[in-house]
Protein backbone atom coordinates (compact mmCIF):
# COMPACT_ATOMS: atom_id res chain seq x y z
CA UNK A 1 0.00 0.00 0.00
CA UNK A 2 2.97 2.21 0.69
CA UNK A 3 4.05 1.76 -2.90
CA UNK A 4 0.60 2.72 -4.10
CA UNK A 5 0.80 5.84 -1.99
CA UNK A 6 4.13 6.72 -3.59
CA UNK A 7 2.60 5.94 -6.98
CA UNK A 8 -0.25 8.28 -6.18
CA UNK A 9 2.13 11.00 -5.05
CA UNK A 10 4.08 10.75 -8.26
CA UNK A 11 0.85 10.66 -10.21
CA UNK A 12 0.02 14.05 -8.80
CA UNK A 13 3.53 15.38 -9.25
CA UNK A 14 3.91 13.87 -12.69
CA UNK A 15 0.86 15.41 -14.26
CA UNK A 16 2.59 18.60 -15.22
CA UNK A 17 4.41 19.23 -18.47
CA UNK A 18 5.71 16.86 -21.08
CA UNK A 19 8.65 14.52 -21.30
CA UNK A 20 11.03 13.21 -23.87
CA UNK A 21 10.95 9.73 -25.31
CA UNK A 22 13.52 7.19 -24.24
CA UNK A 23 15.97 6.18 -26.92
CA UNK A 24 15.08 2.51 -27.47
CA UNK A 25 17.22 1.99 -30.56
CA UNK A 26 19.69 -0.08 -28.52
CA UNK A 27 17.11 -2.87 -28.38
CA UNK A 28 16.59 -3.17 -32.11
CA UNK A 29 19.48 -5.57 -32.57
CA UNK A 30 17.53 -8.11 -30.50
CA UNK A 31 14.91 -8.40 -33.22
CA UNK A 32 17.15 -10.79 -35.17
CA UNK A 33 17.31 -13.23 -32.24
CA UNK A 34 13.72 -12.95 -31.03
CA UNK A 35 10.94 -15.33 -31.96
CA UNK A 36 8.28 -12.64 -31.75
CA UNK A 37 8.82 -8.92 -31.89
CA UNK A 38 6.27 -6.21 -31.32
CA UNK A 39 7.22 -2.65 -32.01
CA UNK A 40 4.78 0.19 -31.42
CA UNK A 41 5.95 3.70 -32.13
CA UNK A 42 3.26 6.34 -31.87
CA UNK A 43 4.51 9.88 -31.86
CA UNK A 44 2.33 12.89 -31.16
CA UNK A 45 0.84 13.13 -34.64
CA UNK A 46 0.05 9.41 -34.82
CA UNK A 47 -1.51 9.56 -31.35
CA UNK A 48 -3.76 12.39 -32.46
CA UNK A 49 -4.66 10.39 -35.56
CA UNK A 50 -5.39 7.29 -33.47
CA UNK A 51 -7.50 9.36 -31.09
CA UNK A 52 -9.70 10.47 -33.99
CA UNK A 53 -10.53 6.83 -34.71
CA UNK A 54 -11.34 5.92 -31.12
CA UNK A 55 -15.04 5.50 -30.64
CA UNK A 56 -16.75 7.85 -28.23
CA UNK A 57 -19.50 5.25 -27.81
CA UNK A 58 -17.13 2.63 -26.41
CA UNK A 59 -16.48 3.57 -22.75
CA UNK A 60 -12.91 2.23 -22.74
CA UNK A 61 -11.99 3.85 -26.02
CA UNK A 62 -13.48 7.11 -24.80
CA UNK A 63 -11.27 6.89 -21.70
CA UNK A 64 -8.20 6.12 -23.84
CA UNK A 65 -9.07 9.14 -25.97
CA UNK A 66 -9.13 11.32 -22.89
CA UNK A 67 -5.89 9.79 -21.62
CA UNK A 68 -3.92 10.32 -24.84
CA UNK A 69 -5.02 13.91 -25.27
CA UNK A 70 -2.03 15.10 -23.25
CA UNK A 71 0.45 12.47 -24.45
CA UNK A 72 3.35 13.12 -26.79
CA UNK A 73 4.23 9.55 -27.60
CA UNK A 74 3.68 5.89 -26.79
CA UNK A 75 6.43 3.40 -27.49
CA UNK A 76 6.31 -0.32 -26.80
CA UNK A 77 8.90 -2.92 -27.63
CA UNK A 78 8.39 -6.56 -26.78
CA UNK A 79 10.77 -9.39 -27.59
CA UNK A 80 9.94 -13.02 -26.97
CA UNK A 81 12.76 -15.50 -27.30
CA UNK A 82 12.79 -19.20 -28.01
CA UNK A 83 15.49 -19.97 -25.49
CA UNK A 84 16.85 -18.43 -22.35
CA UNK A 85 19.97 -16.33 -22.50
CA UNK A 86 19.34 -14.88 -25.93
CA UNK A 87 19.61 -11.40 -24.51
CA UNK A 88 21.66 -10.07 -21.68
CA UNK A 89 21.51 -7.28 -19.18
CA UNK A 90 24.02 -5.36 -21.30
CA UNK A 91 21.36 -5.05 -24.00
CA UNK A 92 19.36 -2.97 -21.55
CA UNK A 93 22.31 -0.87 -20.45
CA UNK A 94 21.52 2.14 -22.62
CA UNK A 95 17.95 2.23 -21.36
CA UNK A 96 18.97 1.86 -17.74
CA UNK A 97 21.48 4.67 -18.18
CA UNK A 98 18.69 6.96 -19.36
CA UNK A 99 16.38 5.85 -16.57
CA UNK A 100 19.04 6.42 -13.93
CA UNK A 101 19.22 10.10 -14.81
CA UNK A 102 17.78 12.52 -12.22
CA UNK A 103 14.79 13.16 -14.47
CA UNK A 104 13.48 9.66 -13.78
CA UNK A 105 12.42 8.12 -10.50
CA UNK A 106 11.94 4.42 -9.99
CA UNK A 107 8.70 3.99 -8.13
CA UNK A 108 8.37 0.21 -8.29
CA UNK A 109 11.04 -2.43 -8.58
CA UNK A 110 10.09 -6.08 -8.21
CA UNK A 111 12.40 -9.02 -8.54
CA UNK A 112 10.76 -12.42 -8.43
CA UNK A 113 13.21 -15.23 -7.96
CA UNK A 114 10.43 -17.78 -8.17
CA UNK A 115 9.12 -16.58 -11.52
CA UNK A 116 12.53 -15.23 -12.48
CA UNK A 117 11.20 -11.96 -13.71
CA UNK A 118 11.80 -8.32 -12.93
CA UNK A 119 9.38 -5.45 -13.20
CA UNK A 120 10.43 -1.86 -12.83
CA UNK A 121 8.24 1.21 -13.16
CA UNK A 122 9.70 4.67 -13.54
CA UNK A 123 8.09 8.08 -13.60
CA UNK A 124 9.66 11.08 -15.21
CA UNK A 125 9.40 13.71 -12.54
CA UNK A 126 12.38 15.95 -13.06
CA UNK A 127 14.31 17.65 -15.81
CA UNK A 128 13.19 20.53 -17.88
CA UNK A 129 10.27 18.60 -19.30
CA UNK A 130 8.75 16.38 -16.63
CA UNK A 131 6.07 13.82 -17.39
CA UNK A 132 6.15 10.26 -18.58
CA UNK A 133 6.10 6.64 -17.57
CA UNK A 134 8.48 3.80 -18.33
CA UNK A 135 7.96 0.13 -17.63
CA UNK A 136 10.74 -2.40 -18.01
CA UNK A 137 9.83 -6.06 -17.60
CA UNK A 138 12.31 -8.83 -18.09
CA UNK A 139 12.27 -12.56 -17.70
CA UNK A 140 14.62 -15.14 -19.22
CA UNK A 141 12.56 -15.45 -22.39
CA UNK A 142 10.90 -12.09 -22.63
CA UNK A 143 11.76 -8.43 -22.61
CA UNK A 144 9.16 -5.66 -22.56
CA UNK A 145 9.79 -1.95 -22.52
CA UNK A 146 6.95 0.57 -22.45
CA UNK A 147 7.52 4.29 -22.62
CA UNK A 148 4.63 6.71 -22.37
CA UNK A 149 5.70 10.29 -23.00
CA UNK A 150 3.77 13.30 -21.78
CA UNK A 151 1.41 14.21 -19.04
CA UNK A 152 -0.03 10.94 -17.79
CA UNK A 153 -2.72 10.74 -15.20
CA UNK A 154 -2.49 7.37 -13.47
CA UNK A 155 -6.00 7.81 -12.15
CA UNK A 156 -7.29 7.99 -15.72
CA UNK A 157 -5.03 5.09 -16.67
CA UNK A 158 -6.39 2.97 -13.85
CA UNK A 159 -9.92 3.50 -15.14
CA UNK A 160 -9.12 1.29 -18.14
CA UNK A 161 -10.00 -1.96 -16.36
CA UNK A 162 -11.25 -3.74 -19.46
CA UNK A 163 -7.97 -3.04 -21.23
CA UNK A 164 -6.06 -4.81 -18.48
CA UNK A 165 -5.06 -1.78 -16.45
CA UNK A 166 -5.43 -2.45 -12.73
CA UNK A 167 -7.43 -0.26 -10.45
CA UNK A 168 -4.94 1.85 -8.55
CA UNK A 169 -5.92 3.37 -5.26
CA UNK A 170 -4.74 6.91 -5.63
CA UNK A 171 -4.59 8.97 -2.52
CA UNK A 172 -5.22 12.55 -3.47
CA UNK A 173 -3.63 15.32 -1.50
CA UNK A 174 -6.17 17.50 0.26
CA UNK A 175 -6.73 20.77 -1.52
CA UNK A 176 -4.83 23.68 -0.10
CA UNK A 177 -7.02 26.18 1.71
CA UNK A 178 -7.40 29.43 -0.16
CA UNK A 179 -4.86 32.06 0.82
CA UNK A 180 -6.34 34.65 3.05
CA UNK A 181 -5.92 38.06 1.59
CA UNK A 182 -7.48 39.90 4.44
CA UNK A 183 -5.33 39.89 7.49
CA UNK A 184 -7.65 41.85 9.67
CA UNK B 1 -16.08 64.94 -103.79
CA UNK B 2 -14.38 61.64 -103.46
CA UNK B 3 -15.87 58.30 -104.33
CA UNK B 4 -15.67 57.28 -100.71
CA UNK B 5 -18.00 60.04 -99.63
CA UNK B 6 -20.43 59.11 -102.36
CA UNK B 7 -20.34 55.50 -101.30
CA UNK B 8 -20.96 56.46 -97.69
CA UNK B 9 -23.80 58.74 -98.59
CA UNK B 10 -25.44 55.97 -100.61
CA UNK B 11 -24.86 53.44 -97.88
CA UNK B 12 -26.25 55.65 -95.11
CA UNK B 13 -29.13 57.17 -96.98
CA UNK B 14 -32.52 56.93 -95.33
CA UNK B 15 -34.66 54.13 -96.62
CA UNK B 16 -38.26 53.75 -95.71
CA UNK B 17 -39.33 50.30 -94.47
CA UNK B 18 -41.75 48.25 -96.45
CA UNK B 19 -45.38 49.08 -95.94
CA UNK B 20 -46.12 45.84 -94.06
CA UNK B 21 -43.01 45.97 -91.83
CA UNK B 22 -44.87 47.10 -88.70
CA UNK B 23 -47.58 44.45 -89.15
CA UNK B 24 -44.99 41.72 -89.61
CA UNK B 25 -43.08 42.74 -86.48
CA UNK B 26 -46.27 42.90 -84.41
CA UNK B 27 -47.40 39.57 -85.80
CA UNK B 28 -44.14 37.94 -84.73
CA UNK B 29 -44.43 39.47 -81.29
CA UNK B 30 -47.93 38.17 -80.82
CA UNK B 31 -46.97 34.59 -81.69
CA UNK B 32 -47.02 32.32 -78.61
CA UNK B 33 -43.54 31.42 -77.33
CA UNK B 34 -42.97 27.69 -77.80
CA UNK B 35 -40.85 25.95 -75.11
CA UNK B 36 -38.09 23.98 -76.79
CA UNK B 37 -38.57 20.27 -76.45
CA UNK B 38 -35.96 18.10 -74.76
CA UNK B 39 -34.94 16.87 -78.19
CA UNK B 40 -34.32 20.41 -79.31
CA UNK B 41 -32.35 21.13 -76.17
CA UNK B 42 -30.34 17.94 -76.59
CA UNK B 43 -29.75 18.79 -80.21
CA UNK B 44 -28.45 22.19 -79.15
CA UNK B 45 -26.09 20.55 -76.71
CA UNK B 46 -24.97 17.91 -79.18
CA UNK B 47 -24.32 20.33 -81.99
CA UNK B 48 -20.58 20.04 -82.59
CA UNK B 49 -18.33 21.78 -81.92
CA UNK B 50 -19.65 23.23 -78.72
CA UNK B 51 -18.11 25.15 -75.88
CA UNK B 52 -20.15 23.03 -73.51
CA UNK B 53 -18.34 19.91 -74.64
CA UNK B 54 -14.99 21.56 -74.18
CA UNK B 55 -16.00 22.76 -70.73
CA UNK B 56 -17.33 19.32 -69.85
CA UNK B 57 -14.11 17.70 -70.98
CA UNK B 58 -12.09 20.11 -68.85
CA UNK B 59 -14.31 19.53 -65.82
CA UNK B 60 -14.17 15.74 -66.20
CA UNK B 61 -10.43 15.72 -66.77
CA UNK B 62 -9.93 17.71 -63.55
CA UNK B 63 -12.60 16.27 -61.28
CA UNK B 64 -12.11 12.55 -61.93
CA UNK B 65 -8.35 12.51 -61.19
CA UNK B 66 -8.90 14.86 -58.25
CA UNK B 67 -11.68 12.66 -56.88
CA UNK B 68 -9.53 9.55 -57.39
CA UNK B 69 -6.59 11.11 -55.53
CA UNK B 70 -8.89 12.30 -52.77
CA UNK B 71 -10.46 8.85 -52.45
CA UNK B 72 -7.06 7.17 -52.29
CA UNK B 73 -5.88 9.66 -49.67
CA UNK B 74 -9.03 9.07 -47.66
CA UNK B 75 -8.56 5.28 -47.82
CA UNK B 76 -4.91 5.64 -46.81
CA UNK B 77 -5.81 8.07 -43.99
CA UNK B 78 -8.42 5.67 -42.63
CA UNK B 79 -6.02 2.72 -42.86
CA UNK B 80 -3.30 4.65 -41.02
CA UNK B 81 -5.80 5.80 -38.42
CA UNK B 82 -7.14 2.32 -37.79
CA UNK B 83 -3.58 0.95 -37.59
CA UNK B 84 -2.58 3.69 -35.13
CA UNK B 85 -5.71 3.01 -33.07
CA UNK B 86 -4.96 -0.73 -32.94
CA UNK B 87 -1.36 0.00 -31.93
CA UNK B 88 -2.48 2.42 -29.25
CA UNK B 89 -4.97 -0.04 -27.76
CA UNK B 90 -2.33 -2.75 -27.88
CA UNK B 91 0.17 -0.46 -26.12
CA UNK B 92 -2.36 0.37 -23.42
CA UNK B 93 -3.07 -3.33 -22.93
CA UNK B 94 0.63 -4.16 -22.65
CA UNK B 95 1.19 -1.30 -20.21
CA UNK B 96 -1.92 -2.35 -18.31
CA UNK B 97 -0.88 -5.97 -18.05
CA UNK B 98 2.58 -4.99 -16.78
CA UNK B 99 1.12 -2.56 -14.26
CA UNK B 100 -1.29 -5.27 -13.22
CA UNK B 101 1.54 -7.70 -12.71
CA UNK B 102 3.48 -5.12 -10.69
CA UNK B 103 0.45 -4.34 -8.58
CA UNK B 104 -0.16 -8.04 -7.95
CA UNK B 105 3.43 -8.48 -6.84
CA UNK B 106 3.24 -5.43 -4.59
CA UNK B 107 0.05 -6.73 -3.00
CA UNK B 108 1.55 -10.21 -2.56
CA UNK B 109 4.60 -8.65 -0.93
CA UNK B 110 2.35 -6.60 1.32
CA UNK B 111 0.43 -9.69 2.41
CA UNK B 112 3.57 -11.61 3.27
CA UNK B 113 4.91 -8.60 5.13
CA UNK B 114 8.06 -8.38 3.07
CA UNK B 115 9.36 -4.92 2.42
CA UNK B 116 10.43 -4.02 -1.10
Amino acid sequence: MKILGILALFALVGTAGYGQALDLKGLEKLAAKARDVTDVELDGSLLRLAAKFLSADDPDQAKVKKLVAELKGVYVKTYEFEHEGEYSESDLASIRTQLHSPAWSRIVGIQSKKERDNTEIYLRTGGTEPGGLAIVCTNPKELVVVNIVGKIDLEELSELHDLGVPKIDIEKKPAKPADKKDND
Amino acid sequence: MSNLEDDLRIALRREEPAADFTERVLARLNQPFAEPTWRERLAVLMRPPRLQWAALAVIVSITIPAATVRYRNEVQYRAEGERAKAQLLFAVRVAGSKLHRAQRKVLETGRTGTRL
